[in-house]
């Protein structure tokens, strides 16, 4: 069950292939009904990754929080590896924007990590053993003793992405993951996230603001605008796996990328 | 050296007190003549029937049956306030439905209700411990609620998504993350349970420290009235420095991570 021996190609077999069918969230205030987005459809391969961008407010988190099963979506379906979903599932494990407040203060950062394997009813000596492998694995090995309050915003934020994987989560969902670190950690953490598709084959869904970091990780670009806000282009970003901050973001691939998403949201 | 001077620092002040008191309450006593210095004793006559009665065991037997009164009336209103409170404070319903009542209920002066429940239950310890535990919820019961309230959302969201089961989330996340308004709640109990305890024990027993105060006031012996009460304060003021201890060591997180 060691969660690094994971070749990406086991994980395809295990079909955690994410489609979204015409999903539209709709919220209803007595006679009031106020429409965030309609008609996002999705398709996420296992081991691939998928940035959601969009202007500010456009209804990106929203979407997410349909996807975890935390908000319940209006009209449309949601499925994982073929089976209907309608709530939170283990295959999905969601990293939130705001790591401070999601991890518990009172545990360390290894406890925080190996809370959700309790509930799966894991053993601890399993559940103490898989919580390190998956600190670990996001580069923060020896740091389980530490409480997220000694820890740096940056090192919260991989204990959370930790904490996801920890759950043996085949798709991760993460709401603007990288927003509220300084631009050094957040090159470092996006760095970490094509890392751990490479190595464990997991499949990303991203929401983010920040088009360079949409461009930079993605297979595949969602953008999201308009009132209600609906994918007004899809666009297929072909850089392959092994990326890097320096070289690629002077490919002219990117910028073609970049240019074609930053001229959507801007429409 | 250092731990010696860090005592005369904290301890110069007190024993001047004490011996300003000694020495003027022991010069005013012998010089009047007021009837009121029957119950104005002079220091070293508090300390001789403090030394009296320590050694005759009647000190010890109604200091422990008082605490005893005090330990137990806290446990069950610690119990019934926690499970009460997480209940209340966790249903939207029952809070918007009891609210009202919980808020007259704590406004309702403890003590009132003491004459109640003895006159209804007896002089016996039991009713005692009913008077102290009914008077100390409150405090307990809604803190409780407070805290529970005011976990955060992103930490409700946390435990929705990863599918917590329902008994995980409740030791390991709610009550945890409720604690520090349940310790301010428990804090203030405490100082409640002593005045029922007194308040109880005099209005109606047959043991006790309260009663004893009583009893000797009733035989218009000073020094032994006074010694009584001195020891109230000092069961007071022990329980909470037990009481911070327990604090320090459970709210570690809560303290450290504020800085």
């Amino acid at each position: 069950m060691a969660i690094v021996d994971t070749a990406p190609a086991q994980r395809e077999k295990a079909d955690t292939r994410l489609i979204v069918k015409d999903l539209g969230k709709t919220y209803v205030t007595g006679k009031d009904a106020h429409e965030i987005f309609r008609g996002v459809e999705l398709d996420v391969e296992p081991g691939s990754i998928v940035s959601v961008v969009g202007p500010s407010g456009v209804g990106k988190t929203t979407l997410l929080r349909c996807l975890a099963g935390l908000l319940p979506a209006t009209t449309g379906t949601i499925s994982v590896g073929g089976r209907m979903v309608t709530g939170p599932v283990p295959e999905m494990g969601v990293v939130f924007q705001d790591y401070s407040r999601s991890l518990l203060p009172w545990m360390h950062s290894r406890e925080n990590v190996a809370l959700p394997l309790e509930s799966k009813g894991v053993r601890k000596a399993e559940r103490n053993r898989i919580a390190e492998e998956a600190l670990a694995a996001v580069g923060l090995e020896g740091a389980g003793h530490k409480y997220p309050w000694q820890m740096s915003g940056g090192m919260q934020q991989r204990v959370a992405i930790a904490r996801a994987i920890a759950y043996q989560a085949d798709i991760l969902l993460m709401d603007e993951p990288f927003a509220s670190v300084d631009a050094q950690t957040r090159f470092d953490l996006e760095d970490l996230a094509l890392d751990l598709r490479r190595r464990l084959g997991v499949s990303i869904v991203l929401v983010t603001h920040d088009i360079d970091e949409a461009v930079y990780l993605a297979d595949q670009v969602v953008v999201l605008s308009g009132k209600p806000a609906s994918v007004v282009d899809l666009v297929e970003v072909d850089l392959g796996t092994e990326r890097d901050q320096l070289t690629t973001k002077s490919l002219p691939a990117f910028t073609e990328a970049r240019s074609r998403v930053l001229r959507q949201i801007r429409r | 050296m250092k731990t010696l001077k860090a005592g005369i620092e904290q301890a110069w002040l007190p024993i001047i007190l004490v011996l300003v008191w000694w020495i003027a309450s022991e010069w005013w006593w012998h010089s009047t003549t007021d009837p009121k210095k029957v119950f104005l004793p002079p220091l070293s006559q508090i300390w001789g029937a403090f030394v009296t009665e320590a050694a005759s065991g009647n000190l010890a037997a109604n200091t422990f049956a008082s605490l005893r009164n005090i330990l137990l009336g806290l446990l069950v209103a610690v119990v019934v306030g926690v499970a009460v409170g997480t209940a209340v404070g966790s249903s939207r319903a029952a809070r918007m439905l009891l609210n009202p009542y919980l808020q007259f209920a704590r406004s309702v002066p403890q003590v009132a209700l003491v004459p109640i429940i003895i006159g209804a239950f007896g002089l016996t310890w039991l009713p005692k411990i009913w008077a102290i535990a009914i008077a100390c919820v409150w405090p307990i019961l809604l803190n409780t609620v407070d805290g529970i309230r005011a976990i955060d959302p992103a930490v409700q969201d946390m435990t929705k998504a990863y599918q917590f089961t329902r008994p995980l989330k409740l030791v390991r996340v709610t009550l945890p993350a409720a604690l520090p308004q349940i310790m301010a709640g428990i804090r203030v109990s405490l100082g409640i349970a002593v005045v029922v305890m007194v308040v109880s024990e005099i209005y109606g027993s047959t043991e006790g420290i309260g009663y004893f105060i009583n009893y000797e006031k009733g035989l218009y012996r000073g020094p032994e009235t006074w010694m009584a009460t001195l020891v109230v304060g000092l069961i007071g003021y022990l329980l909470s420095l037990a009481f911070l201890l327990v604090e320090k060591t459970t709210l570690r997180w809560y303290h450290e991570s504020a800085q």
